[in-house]
């Protein structure tokens, strides 16, 4: 018993040391419902810079690129290059949604750990990236479901239907239970990982306020990118694979 | 298991905003262990609140000689703590993500794949056409060539003309030349020999006189 109240009471001087507010938010009714409004806020702020940068940079295309014009053909090059990957050679309808995708959660993980966003202090919770929120990840897995299912009816009509028997119709169940477990892998992986990244972050610059949480901070940007490729990628993928006929 | 997630998260709400607090400290007390578990619902019920107050006073003793250690300050962290909370945050933003995707389409995607797409080809229409004009330039380096072969030619032969010229021109001078100096020769042979007959003419009336004056003093008269 002591020891138990020991470590309880280590924990709470821990949580009183690093002021980590897991799952606390910010609370807006919005016609009877209510909503995470940090989440909003952050995301709107993600949007902005999205939008912003992309005018500034594309408003007015030169020949030979300037610097700004360069990056976003880069970028948009990348993005084509990985729906071409993933979905084959009819990718160019699907380009916005998968490069949607892979930038908005890419600058969503990275405002996470490069904006200083603990600076704006809010009455409940605290502002964070976009994609720690479990909203905002199953809202983009469920547009993924969506978007293949789309793809594959308007490919195939109704035929799309026959993948579920389609090696066999013993398979039917396994098939089916994919199309639950592709939205929930997607965006639990996502939440998991931003989430936990910026856990530990905190966790380390109270613990150990200099020099040693850096490493770690860098390699949050690091898995925030290949969290924000790997969804786009698989995405992507799940689209291809949906369009892609069984002779 | 996500929808009994979604109804214990659902009933967090509630707790922390419209309840009272004495039965709040009682309700902490499950969520430190089982955080996820739905025993609340049982607590959270209005069953609780028509207990009589003697009942409510003993499990409020209970628990509070149980876990009296515990801090209130992390069991309250850890009620709030609503990671899978579903709310109308889902579908404002599958709304804004679809705005935005139309958005980066119409402003950054589109205008910009298709500015590509032709610079493209363009370049790739502008490499062809280089290819194309090799072609020409074989073709005019051929002129070129033909018109120096024609140059040469026609150089090589006003050359052959112009010493042919020259050479005749030469040869007439020559030829005019020797004339010139034979007859001269000639004239001056001919002179050669009028002298000489001239002094032999000279010589032999001198060698007529020469003898009589020799005859005359070898024999004396």
């Amino acid at each position: 018993m002591n020891g138990i109240s020991c470590s309880i009471n280590a924990l709470n001087g821990l949580y009183d040391i690093s002021g980590v507010e897991v799952g606390q938010h910010l609370y807006w009714q919005i016609g009877g419902f209510q909503v995470h409004a940090q989440v909003l806020i952050t995301s709107w702020v993600v949007i902005a810079i999205l939008l912003g940068s992309a005018i500034i940079a594309v408003r007015n295309p030169q020949t030979i690129p300037t610097d700004g014009q360069n990056f976003f053909e880069y970028v948009l090059e990348f993005i084509r290059d990985v729906s071409k990957t993933q979905i084959g050679e009819e990718y160019g309808p699907w380009v916005p949604f998968i490069g949607t995708m892979f930038l908005f959660i890419f600058v969503s993980n990275w405002s996470g750990a490069l904006l200083p966003w603990k600076i704006i202090q809010l009455p409940h919770g605290e502002l964070a990236a976009p994609t720690n929120d479990i909203n905002t990840t199953v809202a983009l897995a469920l547009l993924t479901s969506v978007a293949y299912f789309y793809a594959g009816l308007s490919k195939k009509g109704l035929g799309y239907f026959s993948k579920y028997i389609q090696p066999t119709p013993i398979l039917l169940p396994i098939n089916v239970l994919e199309d639950f477990t592709k939205p929930l892998s997607l965006s639990f992986r996502l939440f998991g990982n931003i989430l936990a990244d910026e856990l530990v972050v905190v966790v380390l610059v109270s613990l150990v306020p200099s020099v040693v949480p850096i490493p770690v901070m860098f390699l949050g940007l690091f898995t925030s990118g290949i969290q924000a490729l790997i969804f786009a990628t698989l995405a992507a993928a799940y689209i291809g694979e949906s369009m892609e006929g069984h002779h | 298991m996500a929808s009994m997630i979604m109804a214990s998260s659902k009933t967090l709400i509630p707790i922390t905003s419209s309840l009272p607090s004495k039965p709040r400290l009682q309700q902490q007390i499950p969520q430190i262990s089982l955080p996820k578990i739905p025993t609340p619902k049982f607590l959270n019920s209005p069953q609780i609140l028509s207990l009589s107050s003697s009942t409510l006073k003993s499990i409020s003793l209970l628990t509070v000689t149980s876990l009296s250690f515990a801090p209130p300050s992390l069991a309250e962290e850890i009620e709030k703590a609503a990671l899978f909370d579903f709310n109308l945050t889902l579908p404002i933003m599958m709304a804004q993500f679809l705005l935005l995707m139309f958005a980066l389409d119409k402003i950054y995607f589109t205008p910009l794949g298709n500015f590509m797409d032709e610079r493209d080809a363009a370049i790739k229409e502008k490499l062809a056409s280089v290819k194309d004009t090799s072609t020409e330039v074989k073709e005019l380096e051929e002129q070129a060539a033909a018109i120096m072969r024609a140059a040469r030619a026609e150089i090589s032969a006003a050359l052959n003309k112009m010493k042919k010229e020259t050479q005749l021109e030469v040869e007439e001078k020559l030829a005019e030349g020797r004339k010139k100096v034979e007859v001269e020769l000639q004239e001056a042979l001919a002179n050669l020999e009028k002298q000489k007959e001239e002094t032999i003419k000279s010589l032999d009336s001198q060698i007529a006189a020469l003898s009589q004056e020799i005859v005359k003093k070898v024999l004396p008269l």
